[in-house]
């Protein structure tokens, strides 16, 4: 398990590599002369050759890649033109509040997309299984910004119950930041009330984002249990005497629990590139606001920034899938 | 004479289906008395799974009991409720299943599952759960007693790391761990290897005389029946149509369908009788026969998990002479599979070389490679999984002739016709689907597959181990008409020894990939060389026919 745990680490190192390749080839490749676009509309000749040397653009291809690879590894993801400020500060800053929203929004998915798939396998073709199905099919289908748009007019402008966007109001004074989390780190300032406003602003972006992915991990856990169920080991533990809960709820949902695990894996990936949408509509002040507000000012820096730390996220969320994997099924673990 | 342990009286049950209700189960009538051992023979679909799964009360989910009842220990159990059936189900009834590779729960160790059933029980019988320490110590003591080697290592142990002789003995142990009055084994050996099969019956046997065990056990190996039950029934479509003393059954069968079963059980004592046709085929080929496959130091090595290395076949030299039928016998992991896969090139020798009718085949890739495969076909071991269960009959047949021939439309499907007809199958076989045909159709549908290019060479993969006994006789018979008519030559792999005594020329023994021995069939049957040979003989023997009517 440790070697196995230590290799799983060492592809990460690669991977994470290959991400910034393929970044750096990308923006590379994209149409457009990024020193005439940061130099602007009105700009001279002479001012476009001036940043285009400052910005290194006019090296060989080589040598702008040794210098971007040297950068990444001192982390100096550059600056960025709108804010001015380093990118890798401003991600800093933003990046908890996605987190945040991610996290909150995946738990979610999981604790009520795998009861219910539980569930709707186990009463298969009843009122439960019914009703999870139309929840996974809208799941899948509605769009995120849609949605979000549906639930802000109904609970927060007709019913008033919740606030329409942001993170907390301009009037509260934000928690001592210790881990990010607003929630967290109101609880740990023991401010209650602050708690409260930053949970009331959580709920609607989380439910959003969550949703298709709870549409999904329910789908998967549902059509796995039914299959485990059926297997010879099941008709076995029956056969041994053992009860039916303990059947369902530990026998069967630990096998049907590894192809679910993938796809939260999946998810989480998805779940980081919809920020976009759900931040946007509910102006979450997070780093899918920043990437989208500074790809519109074609600021590219920033833009690289995110890409890699989503890649990150990404790749360290299928990293702990993988060592969920082993933990759960014996087999995967090689000497 | 006390009330007997099980009554069956007139069960019926009924299954729902599409086209409404079918009777699986008539009017069943059988008695057990403490201490009984009463075997139940039958082929698939007789109802004898589902017979015993309704005495545990696991019976099929959407079946329906139509009539007559099951007294247990003189309780009705025919319609408990899920209560009742916590008492009895594993406690004083448990069951042995048929293919310990699948019925174990691949994510819990071996001593977890165990310990698990015994808290189950605790709890069943509402005594206070005994400490995990306890359990711990007597799931040791219960694979100790099913003879399992280090039983104290074994407990946190994965069923992927066990053999399937050990995944069985498991299973055994977690049946006895309530202590039960009667044990039901479904077809306990017949997943297994033929000597652990032997191991496993002893193992039953001797558990039996030593707990004074009462026993139902289901299978469709006479000669596993006649090892461990003193009384037997047969059935046949859902109806009990013999029982008595198994040794009356055996030597004196009453019903016809009962001969009929005997006779199809291939016995490994018996000097083959060729067949007038096959017979006729050896005739008609001179004795000097050509070689028309050769493998020379072939090898294959696979990686393992761990990064080292696993040879599965290792320096095997062969030669098959045309017309012949050559067999190749092992246990499973002997490299026999593997073998057969490198001669037909459809996985790569390590090193090695194999020639086909004078050519090196091993270097060959694309067009020259896909020349030569139609000279060579496949029949693999079970025909449920060889059919894409989304064509037809029709398009399986007739697959080989698109690919490989430049044939029309119409020919093609006048040409799927005769082999249908060649086969013994109903021309209009070739609009059905798969599931609609039995085992033994669905091997003759590939056999027509594999004929329809005129091969050459018909390598077979275990062609009848997984169908029923009656329907193995016939499609052996079956086979050696083919091979008359269309001059093949046959590789015949198999496990079971009776099976390759009736059929083969010559045969190789292989053990852990490599062969350790070889030659004439007969030769190797009634004087063999090697101690492995001898041992695989003799539990071959063990669950022979002939072998238990002399111990009975």
């Amino acid at each position: 398990m440790l070697s196995f745990t230590v290799r799983k680490l060492l592809t990460v190192v690669g991977t994470m590599l290959g991400i910034a390749v393929l970044t750096f080839v990308i923006t590379n490749v994209a149409p457009g002369d990024p020193a005439r676009l940061v130099a602007g509309p009105n700009a001279t000749e002479d001012m476009v050759e001036t940043i285009r040397s400052e910005y290194g653009l006019d090296q060989p291809m080589v040598t702008q890649f040794a210098i971007y690879m040297k950068d990444l590894v001192s982390g100096d993801l550059g600056t960025s033109i709108v804010s001015t400020r380093p990118v890798l500060d401003d991600l800093l800053r933003y990046a908890p509040a996605t987190i945040e929203l991610v996290l909150v929004a995946m738990t979610l998915g999981v604790i009520v997309g795998v009861p219910l798939g539980m569930l709707s396998a186990v009463y298969k073709d009843g009122p439960v299984d019914h009703f999870t199905r139309i929840l996974s099919i809208s799941g899948v289908a509605i769009p995120a910004f849609w949605l979000g748009i549906l639930l802000q007019l109904y609970f927060s402008v007709d019913l008033g119950w919740l606030p329409v966007s942001g993170r907390l109001p301009l009037v509260t004074r934000p928690p001592e930041m210790i881990t990010g989390s607003l929630l967290i780190d109101s609880l740990l300032a023991g401010n209650l009330k602050t708690f409260n406003t930053a949970l009331s602003h959580m709920i609607l972006p989380a439910v959003v984002l969550s949703f298709p992915c709870l549409a999904s991990i329910l789908r998967v856990n549902r059509a796995e249990m039914i299959e485990v169920l059926q297997s010879d080991f099941i008709v076995a533990a029956r056969a041994h005497g053992i009860s039916s809960r303990r059947i369902v709820v530990i026998y069967a949902l630990k096998n049907a629990l590894l192809p679910t695990l993938a796809m939260i894996g999946l998810r989480f990936g998805w779940m980081l590139g919809s920020t976009v949408l759900v931040e946007t509509v509910f102006d979450w002040p997070g780093i899918g606001l920043y990437a989208v507000s500074s790809a519109l000012a074609s600021d590219f820096k920033p833009v690289i920034g995110v890409t890699l730390l989503i890649g990150f996220f990404f790749i360290i969320a299928n990293t702990l899938v993988d060592l969920a994997y082993a933990w759960i099924d014996p087999r995967l673990r090689r000497a | 004479m006390s009330a007997p342990l099980l009554d069956i009286k007139d069960y019926t049950l009924d299954i729902a289906t599409f086209d409404g209700p079918v009777h699986v189960l008539k009017g069943i009538n059988l008695s057990v008395n403490r201490g009984d051992t009463l075997g139940i023979v039958g082929e698939s679909g007789s109802g004898k799974t589902v017979l015993v799964r309704s005495v545990m009360g696991i019976g099929p989910s959407n079946s329906a009991v139509e009539g007559g009842q099951i007294t247990f220990d003189g309780q009705d159990i025919t319609r408990l409720d899920p209560k009742g059936w916590a008492r009895i189900r594993g406690i004083r009834i448990s069951m042995i299943f048929q293919d310990p590779m699948t019925y174990l729960n691949p994510l819990f160790s071996i001593g977890q599952q165990i310990s698990d059933v015994m808290a189950a029980h605790e709890r069943a019988a509402g005594e206070g759960g005994s400490t995990k320490g306890a359990r711990r110590a007597r799931t040791v003591d219960l694979l100790d007693q099913v003879g399992l080697p280090n039983p104290a290592s074994l407990y946190d142990q994965y069923p992927h790391q066990l053999s399937g002789g050990m995944r069985q003995r498991v299973l055994i142990a977690m049946a006895l761990s309530g202590k039960p009055d009667l044990l039901i084994a479904d077809e306990p050996t017949t997943a297994l290897d033929v000597t652990v099969q032997a191991q496993v019956l002893d193992l039953i046997k001797s558990l039996v005389d030593k707990l004074n065990l009462t026993v139902i056990m289901i299978s469709h190996d006479i000669g596993a029946i006649a090892t461990i039950a003193d009384r037997c029934a047969v059935m046949y479509k859902g109806e009990i149509v013999e029982q008595g003393r198994t040794a009356d059954v055996l030597r004196e069968p009453q019903h016809e369908y009962t001969r009929q079963l005997l006779s199809a059980v291939p016995d490994i004592e018996a000097k083959p009788a060729r067949t007038a046709v096959a017979a006729a085929c050896r005739e008609r080929q001179p004795d000097a026969p050509a070689t028309l496959l050769e493998a020379i130091n072939l090898k294959k090595l696979f990686k393992t998990q761990s990064g080292g290395e696993f040879s599965a076949v290792s320096d095997v030299n062969l030669s098959v002479a045309t017309g012949e039928i050559f067999g190749v016998v092992g246990e499973s992991g002997s490299g026999k599979s593997t073998l057969a896969r490198m001669l037909l090139r459809l996985i790569e020798p390590t090193s090695g070389n194999v020639v086909f009718a004078g050519q090196n085949i091993t270097g060959l890739t694309g067009e020259p490679l896909r020349q030569i495969r139609r000279h060579m076909q496949f029949v693999f071991q079970n025909p449920h999984s060889a059919l894409n269960g989304r064509h037809t009959i029709g398009d399986a047949v007739g697959e080989p002739l698109r690919i490989q021939t430049r044939m029309s439309r119409r020919e093609v499907e006048a040409k799927v016709e005769a082999l249908l007809d060649i086969v013994q199958l109903p021309k209009l076989f070739k609009y059905r689907y798969p599931h609609e045909l039995s085992g033994g159709q669905k091997q003759r549908v590939c056999i027509a597959r594999a004929i329809a290019l005129n091969p050459r060479l018909l390598i077979l993969d275990e062609p009848t181990s997984a169908l029923d006994i009656s329907v193995q006789a016939q499609i052996l018979e079956f086979l050696q008409q083919v091979r008359a008519e269309f001059n093949l030559t046959y590789v015949f792999i198999s496990h079971d020894l009776a099976v390759i005594r009736q059929i083969c020329d010559r045969t190789i023994v292989m053990k852990r990939g490599e062969i350790v021995e070889h030659g004439n069939t007969e030769q190797i049957f009634t004087s063999p060389r090697q101690e492995y040979t001898k041992a695989l003989i003799e539990s071959g023997r063990k669950t022979s026919r002939a072998a238990t009517l002399q111990a009975s």
